[in-house]
């Protein structure tokens, strides 16, 4: 068989959620069966879903807001479950989701970027080896013994996203944290994630912005009211996109 | 439903289980220990004010004397330590989820670990807490016998109750906020409903049928193999026996309710 570290199987997934957060749940619920019917309070964000990617693919995902595009990536990032259908995904997969949500405020810039980079699979001497590397990037070296709440926000993404671009997954995971930092982080950023493209790493990319699109993605998932719409070349996709909402 | 992730070859599931267990747990300790300057004292004050208070009120104005259960101050630590970590464990639990919710939001671990890992860092707490009880045992003269070895069934069996407790208790609060006072009130009232302020054989002479109530309160068991250490006639091998059923039914319901409940909680925060 071949090598399938890096690649994505998603068939038929779904996922409802609830309408309304507010609204009451029962105990009785909970232990109900998957297949039950769906409530009139729900709906599904994601369904009949299916795509495989291949290894070292780099994927696009278009879709207006609240279309599912961060549901898709979640399920991809295996931090949601599907109610239906499977999310198969072969190897680690180094999410930059919400990054610095692993980071504990009270702990050095040191102990954050071990506990995290521990938190994602790696073990203490390949952190230790790859230390210097993100410390450099995150441009931080003189923090390092620092609290991280005492960071700037700008300082915190960086340290993060230092971190979880160093993970060494075959599969990485991007939705919008570029769009925080300066200008110059932003385009080291971008930078990196070419590098990783380059060294045959699977992309998974959600993004409003056009441009970045183009820029790292071949092949686009357009998704829109929670369905699979197109899946074909970015480019297509993306005049597709533009065609549907009346952007020129 | 299945999402196999292979990890680098490097882990096994298990491996990366307890790494990441231990990775956890190790960061609660450390940030109750590095933000407060007396760090360990804190741990162990909750439970050195309690048993100061017990130990006044029933030795020095009620004159208890029961025999058998002397020196008092040994034999009321006995119990009240373990239940510090059982209260600390599942009162946390309530939190479990609603504390490390961006955390469960951008990374994926076995949930199971955010209840855990509270357990173990509780239950580590609570075994750093136990020279305090040597110090009292050694200064009040008490005897420790080798029943002593029971300790570590007895540690077993906590664990493995706090753990299915907090499993129950740490998604439901997710869905019914009330359910963390109800917590509250419920530990509250095991406090006093399990052998801590008095022995496992006060329940007998109040009847038999108490007895076989009391049995049924996992806790009660637990307790009852503590004070073996010092207070051999304080086992009492029917209540644990059914605790330790008891302990191990509430580890399989927990189980069964967290997974069930899992795809709803991630959804929920």
């Amino acid at each position: 068989m071949a090598d399938l570290t890096g690649g994505i199987t998603v068939s038929d997934a779904g996922i409802r959620f609830r309408r309304n957060r507010r609204s009451r749940r029962n105990f009785k619920d909970l232990f109900a069966g998957r297949k039950r019917r769906t409530l009139a309070s729900e709906f599904w964000a994601l369904r009949n879903v299916s795509f495989t990617v291949k290894p070292g693919e780099a994927i696009g995902v278009v879709g207006r807001n609240g279309q599912g595009k961060s549901t898709l990536l979640k399920l991809v990032a295996g931090v949601i479950l599907a109610d239906e259908g499977t999310v198969d995904v072969h190897g680690g997969v180094a999410p930059l989701i919400e990054i610095t949500g692993g980071f504990v405020d009270d702990l050095t810039v040191r102990d954050n970027v071990y506990l995290t980079a521990g938190l994602h699979g790696m073990k203490k001497h390949e952190i230790a080896a790859r230390f210097d590397e993100i410390v450099a990037f995150a441009e931080v070296g003189d923090f390092l013994d620092t609290p991280y709440k005492h960071l700037s926000s700008g300082m915190k993404v960086r340290v993060a996203f230092a971190v979880v671009s160093r993970l060494e997954e075959p599969i990485i995971l991007v939705d919008e944290v570029l769009a925080v930092g300066d200008k110059a982080f932003k385009e080291k950023c971008y930078r990196r994630i070419e590098e990783l493209l380059a060294g045959g790493r699977t992309l998974f990319f959600v993004s409003h912005n056009e441009k970045d699109l183009r820029r790292f993605c071949t092949r686009g998932i357009y998704l829109d009211k929670g369905k699979l719409v197109l899946d074909a070349p970015i480019a297509q996709v993306l005049s597709k996109y533009n065609n549907d909402y009346g952007i020129s | 439903m299945s999402n196999s992730a292979l990890e680098r070859p490097a882990w096994s599931p298990a491996a990366r289980y307890r790494h990441t267990l231990w990775l956890l747990t190790r960061r609660d300790l450390r940030v109750r220990y590095s933000t407060s300057a007396l760090g360990y004292f804190w741990s162990i004050l909750d439970p050195l004010v309690m048993a100061a208070i017990y130990w006044f009120v029933f030795t020095q104005i009620f004159n208890r004397s029961v025999e058998g259960e002397d020196p008092y101050i040994v034999f009321m630590l006995l119990a009240l330590l373990p239940w510090t970590w059982f209260n600390g464990a599942i009162s946390d639990s309530t939190r479990a989820f609603t504390r490390g919710a961006k955390l469960i939001r951008s990374t994926k671990i076995p949930r199971t670990i955010w209840v855990a890992s509270i357990v173990c860092s509780k239950g580590i707490e609570f075994v750093a807490s136990l020279p305090v009880l040597a110090i009292f045992a050694i200064a009040t003269g008490a005897q420790l016998h080798w029943e002593a070895v029971y300790f570590l069934l007895a540690l077993a069996m906590q664990f493995v109750l706090t753990l299915g407790v907090g499993l129950i208790v740490a998604p439901l609060v997710v869905f019914f906020r009330d359910l963390e006072r109800a917590v509250k009130l419920v530990l509250r009232f095991l406090f006093y409903a399990s052998p801590i302020i008095y022995g496992v054989s006060a329940y007998a002479k109040v009847g038999q049928e108490f007895h076989l109530v009391a049995a049924f309160n996992p806790l009660s068991g637990i307790f009852s193999l503590y004070r073996g250490a010092f207070f051999p006639d304080q086992l009492d091998w029917f209540t644990i026996a059914i605790g330790a059923v008891m302990s191990v039914l509430f580890f399989v319901l927990g189980l069964y309710v967290f997974k069930r409940s899992e795809r709803a909680v991630l959804k929920e925060i």
